[in-house]
Order: structure tokens, then C-alpha cells, then sequence
């Protein structure tokens, strides 16, 4: 079953068209990897379909219902059913690592006990493997645990769908592994739907079900990770030449 | 000796290579044409550029061009060029499009391949031509009018946020739901307990200067008893309203931008929204709220420091005793007198915390921007403040 699907999306800021003309699904239960170079529009894909840009053309429809920017409660429903990990973290600096995981599930049942919150949040910091960072400030982190600290915020609530924006970015090549297992983790053990946008060739091969390949403002491949190494399209070889020069490095 | 052989290597002579051909000098910056051996009047010039051609040949190099300029056609040799840079390009468009009576001739080898590569590239990548109507004139009018409507789009973003933050509190004190626990108290520890003594102290030194001015005056007419009129008058009514005001800007406001600036750059606005919360609530209820709180203590405070520095004054220039001052100035001023004032900075504090919000929520991506933002936001604040002081003038008096 497909948990999201768009028809004729447009995406940008302002009057500034970034992508267009977008028709895709992102399958339940999958790794979605949206793939594509530099500004190429990933990231505002990603922000349209988490509810925070309104799309200039289209829409898209999220567990069969279509996503309203208008109205207050179509997005709420939205960002109920979502996590977004975002490229720093995002975690909010004034609070403690256990204060920002809590921050969704204090805000949204006040009348949750404390115990319950507690215990709620150090299973979530158990997931990413940081229950002793907990009173941690954010500034006090690494660039990895932050994103896993992020991560752990945007699980909390156990979101139906995980938008990962650029996880690896800014991170050694062992702390991305270590993030794409968690990622794996995430979809083998809870069966969560994640859509990760990113243009690390490693992390596409190990984690991705699905691609979805932006570029030049369309949507230039969508279909199984499978089916683009195999893919005689010269734009998507020359993002595997490049993998395969990186690899004889 | 061998100083002089090298001093005239490195500052090579023009030169004629063909009957009307010279050799750019460089290092020379100035190009000697009275070395040309047969001078051809009326006959474009030659100059035969250099094997190495970089950016600061080529600025000496435009130096004497400029000043050749209008002593008759100049054609620019590039046969010999084989190190250039971008800067070299750049000369390359310069000359072909440039002043009139320059032209390059001899484009060839890597420096012409270089040339058509990045003439393509800027053609594939330049935006469709604008036509510019109306000249200089048309820019400026257009350019007053992008920033008058601008302008008054700032205007109803700003106004359409205090609406929706006087809602959420609304909503907030209904409900308490969508802030921060403690977040209120925090903030009234910040705007209030951080702000007192800075509050204090300049409200103190503006009643010991007001009292000093108005001394002197008032003794040129027997009146010194009215010091305490007029000191009690101006800093119940006015002094520290708008001194209070302009403190909270500076510190308040200015704080309050650079963090909500600084949490949009980070994401962490927009981390906010998708957890389902409302960054305007969430954000700015709790400030709202602490500032609402805490103006009646400052401004309470103020006053006792401002009135305090005016009796000071009073008995050292005057010899009035403390009582003597405070009998005379409770006759004039009234409970009124505080209110106004009272509402007035809590007008004012609303107004800064609205103003230095918006700038802050409204902010673009770059850590530029929040720099900017937060100046934006002082300049804002304290223009409101005057403009409401002026507002509140009308109705009170």
C-alpha cells in the first residue's frame, strides 16, 4: 500500500519553480531514497511533503487523504503522523536532549505523567543507542548524536512516516553507517515508511527499497533501488561512475 | 651589476615586432610609444601581449589602455599568450565590447577554447533579458514604489501577527495548552530580575539630569519648589515609559530577534511546525506574557529610582528635605499619572516583543540575515515606541 502519492506536483518558493509536473508514490513500510545532485530540489520536495512548503501546482495525498495546506487540520493530521529529522538536527538549544525528546509528547498530552514521559523518552534514546546523553545539551553533542538525538525526537511519538533530510551530510563515513543501520533498524523492526533524501551513493545502495531520481526540475527515474543500478539512463550511470571512482579510491 | 641585468629583465622595453607592433610591458605599467621605430599616423596601434597574462598583468595593462584612450585605435595582440587566468577573459570581453577603438586580434590556442567555453556556458545560463523601461528615472520610481509596497506589506504581516498573538493568548489562557512549561517564568527572570538594574540606574541618572536642568531655571524665578512638580510629572507620565521602552528594545527586543532568528536559520522553527506545534504560540505567548508581568514591577521601580535621583538633586542644590519634596510633588501628580505611564510601557513592551518577534520568525536562511534582523528590530522597536508615545500625547492630553 502506498502511503503517499502525488499527481502533477509543483514545488518552490514563491513564484520560483524548483520541480514540476511530480507523480510518484512512496510505498508503506519501504526505504524511499530521493536521489539527485545539488539543488536539485530534494530538500524542497521533502519540506512540501512534511506540510512546511505549500506546493505550487498539485498535491499529494498522505494514508489516502489529501493534504490540505489551507486548512489548520489537515495539517495538524499531517504532522501527527510524521518525524522529521532534519539535516543539523534541529534539536532546540535551550533544552536538554530528554527535555527536546519529551517536547512533543508534553506538548500534545499535558496530562501524560511524568514517569510515563520519562520512561517514553529513554526508550527512544535507547533506540539510538544515547541513554547516558540525556542531560546533554545540544552544543554539548557531536554532530552524529545530535542527528541521532533527532532522530529519537522524531520517533517519540511513533510517526507513520520518517523524513530524513540528508542524515549523512557533515558526518564521517562511520557515523553514516552507523545512522544508515539505524535507519534499517527503524523499517525492519517497526516496520516504519522512511523517505530519505540524500546523493550518498553508499547509503542509497545499503538502505534504499525505492528511489526516486530528481533532475533539471522533473522527476527523471522513479522505481526500485534494483532497477537503477541497472539503469542504462546516461544521467543516473554518470551518478555510478562517480560511485565506482569513489569506491576504487 | 647583476641587480641591474635582472632590474632591466623583470621591466622589458615596448618593442615593435611587426612594422606596427609593440611588446607590452608590465612591469613597466606604461607602454613607452615613443620606442615606435616607424610611427604610422592615423594606423591602428599594435601591442603584443605577454607570454603570462594573469590578473595583475591585466590590471597594469587596462591602467594604460585607460590612459592611451582617445590618442587613436589600439589593437591588443594574443598570439603569444599562453598563461591567463579569468581575469585575462574578462579583458577579452572587455576589449570586444568595451570603450570603442580597442580590438583583440590573434585569439587562439587554449586562451580561444577557454574563451568559447565560457561564453557558452554564461549563454546557457543567462537570464532572459529584462527590458529596462524608463532609464534611470523609471529604476528610481520603481524602485521607491518595490519598497513602499514592500513596506506596507511588512505593515499587514506585522499587524496580522499581533492579531494571532493576541488569539493564541486568548487560546493559551483558555486551555494552557502549547507552551513550554516554566518557559513564562524563564522568561520573566530574563526581561524582569536581568533587566532591573540597568532599568534603575539609567532611570536614576535621567531624574538626577532633568532635576540639575531644571534647577538652575526654576532659580532664576524663586520657583525651586517646583522641581518636585515637575520631576514627579515628567518621570510618572513620561521619562520612564519611553526610557523603559527604549531599554527593553536594546535588550529585549534585540534578544529576542537574534534567538528566534537564529532558531529559523537552524530548522528549528520549522522542526517546531511539524511536531504539530505553533511556532507563534509556542514562541512568543510565554514572552508576551512574561513582559506583560514584569513592566508594572520595572516601571513601579523606575519611577522610585528617577523620582529618588530628582529629590537627590533637589536637596543638594536646593536644601529641600525628602518630605518637603514628596508633599510638594503628591500634590500635583496623582495615581492617574502612574496608571498612564503604566499602560504605556506595557503598550510599549507588547510593541517591542511584536516587533522584535516578527523580525526574528520572518528572518531569510543566512547567518547574515540575523545580524540584520536583529539591528531591524531595535530600529523598529523604538520607532513604534515614539510612534505610540505620540498616539497615547493625543488621547491623555
Amino acid at each position: 500500500m502506498d502511503i503517499i502519492s502525488a499527481r502533477g506536483l509543483a514545488v518552490g518558493y514563491g513564484t520560483a519553480e524548483v520541480l514540476r509536473d511530480l507523480s510518484f508514490v512512496i510505498p508503506e513500510g519501504l526505504i524511499s531514497v530521493v536521489l539527485g545532485v545539488s539543488g536539485s530540489g530534494k530538500s524542497t520536495l521533502l519540506k512540501t511533503l512534511a506540510g512546511l512548503l505549500p506546493p505550487l501546482e498539485g498535491g499529494f495525498e498522505f494514508s489516502g487523504a489529501p493534504v490540505d495546506y489551507a486548512s489548520e487540520a489537515s495539517l495538524g493530521a499531517l504532522y501527527r503522523r510524521i518525524g522529521v529529522l532534519y539535516q543539523g538536527g534541529a534539536l532546540l538549544n535551550g533544552l536538554t536532549l530528554f527535555e527536546n525528546i519529551a517536547l512533543p509528547i508534553r506538548m500534545h498530552f499535558p496530562e501524560m505523567p511524568e514517569e510515563m514521559v520519562k520512561d517514553m523518552v529513554h526508550n527512544g534514546l535507547a533506540q539510538v543507542d544515547m541513554a547516558d546523553a540525556a542531560a546533554k545539551y545540544p552544543a554539548e553533542l557531536s554532530g552524529g548524536m545530535r542527528k541521532r538525538g533527532a532522530l529519537a525526537r522524531a520517533l517519540v511519538l511513533d510517526p507513520d512516516v520518517v523524513f530524513c533530510d540528508e542524515p549523512s551530510s557533515g558526518l564521517d563515513p562511520i557515523t553514516s553507517s552507523l545512522l544508515d543501520d539505524l535507519l534499517l533498524r527503524l523499517k525492519d523492526t517497526f516496520g516504519m515508511t522512511l523517505v530519505v533524501v540524500t546523493h550518498e551513493l553508499r547509503s542509497i545502495e545499503r538502505v534504499a527499497d525505492r528511489v526516486l531520481v530528481l533532475n533539471a526540475g522533473r522527476l527523471h527515474y522513479a522505481g526500485d533501488a534494483a532497477g537503477l543500478s541497472a539503469s542504462g539512463d546516461p544521467f543516473i550511470r554518470t551518478f555510478f561512475l562517480k560511485k565506482d571512482s569513489q569506491d576504487d579510491a | 651589476m647583476i641587480a641591474r641585468i635582472l632590474d632591466r629583465r623583470q621591466r622589458p622595453r615596448l618593442r615593435r615586432e611587426t612594422p606596427a607592433a609593440l611588446k607590452w610591458a608590465p612591469a613597466c605599467n606604461r607602454m613607452d610609444t615613443t620606442m615606435s621605430e616607424h610611427p604610422v599616423v592615423g594606423a591602428p596601434e599594435r601591442i603584443l601581449l605577454p607570454r603570462r597574462l594573469r590578473a595583475p598583468e591585466v590590471v597594469s595593462l587596462l591602467g594604460d589602455i585607460r590612459r592611451r584612450q582617445g590618442t587613436g585605435p589600439l589593437v591588443l595582440d594574443f598570439r603569444e599568450v599562453e598563461e591567463f587566468d579569468s581575469s585575462t577573459l574578462a579583458l577579452l570581453s572587455y576589449v570586444r565590447n568595451g570603450p570603442e577603438g580597442l580590438s583583440p586580434v590573434n585569439v587562439v590556442g587554449a586562451l580561444a577554447r577557454a574563451e568559447e567555453s565560457f561564453a557558452r556556458k554564461r549563454a546557457d545560463g543567462a537570464p532572459a533579458a529584462r527590458p529596462e523601461a524608463g532609464g534611470w528615472a523609471g529604476r528610481f520610481f520603481r524602485s521607491v514604489a518595490d519598497r513602499f509596497l514592500g513596506s506596507i506589506r511588512s505593515v499587514g504581516l506585522f499587524l496580522t501577527m499581533f492579531g494571532d498573538e493576541v488569539y493564541h493568548i486568548g487560546v493559551y489562557l483558555r486551555k494552557r495548552k502549547g507552551v513550554y512549561p516554566g518557559e513564562i517564568w524563564n522568561q520573566m527572570f530574563f526581561m524582569g530580575y536581568q533587566s532591573f538594574p540597568i532599568v534603575c540606574l539609567l532611570l536614576f541618572l535621567v531624574g538626577v539630569t532633568i532635576s540639575i536642568t531644571s534647577a538652575e531655571q526654576l532659580q532664576l524665578f524663586g520657583a525651586d519648589i517646583y522641581i518636585a512638580d515637575i520631576i514627579g510629572y515628567a518621570m510618572l507620565r513620561e521619562l520612564v515609559p519611553l526610557m523603559t521602552g527604549v531599554i527593553l528594545a536594546g535588550k529585549v527586543g534585540a534578544a529576542i530577534t537574534a534567538e528566534l532568528a537564529s532558531m529559523t536559520v537552524l530548522e528549528e522553527v520549522d522542526a517546531l511546525k511539524t511536531m504539530g506545534l505553533i511556532p507563534e504560540k509556542f514562541l512568543m505567548v510565554p514572552r508576551l506574557l512574561a513582559i506583560t508581568l514584569v513592566v508594572p514591577l520595572l516601571v513601579a521601580m523606575a519611577d522610585v529610582a528617577g523620582i529618588f535621583g530628582g529629590m537627590l538633586v533637589a536637596q543638594v542644590t536646593f536644601g529641600m528635605t525628602p518630605m518637603a519634596f514628596l508633599d510638594q510633588m503628591v500634590n500635583t501628580v496623582d495615581w492617574i499619572d502612574f496608571a498612564w505611564g503604566l499602560i504605556k510601557t506595557v503598550v510599549f513592551g507588547w510593541a517591542v516583543v511584536v516587533g522584535a518577534g516578527y523580525k526574528g520568525l520572518t528572518v531569510g536562511r543566512s547567518a547574515e540575515e540575523v545580524g540584520r534582523a536583529t539591528t531591524e528590530s531595535v530600529v523598529l522597536s523604538v520607532t513604534l515606541i515614539i510612534v505610540i508615545d505620540c498616539i497615547f500625547a493625543f488621547v491623555i492630553y
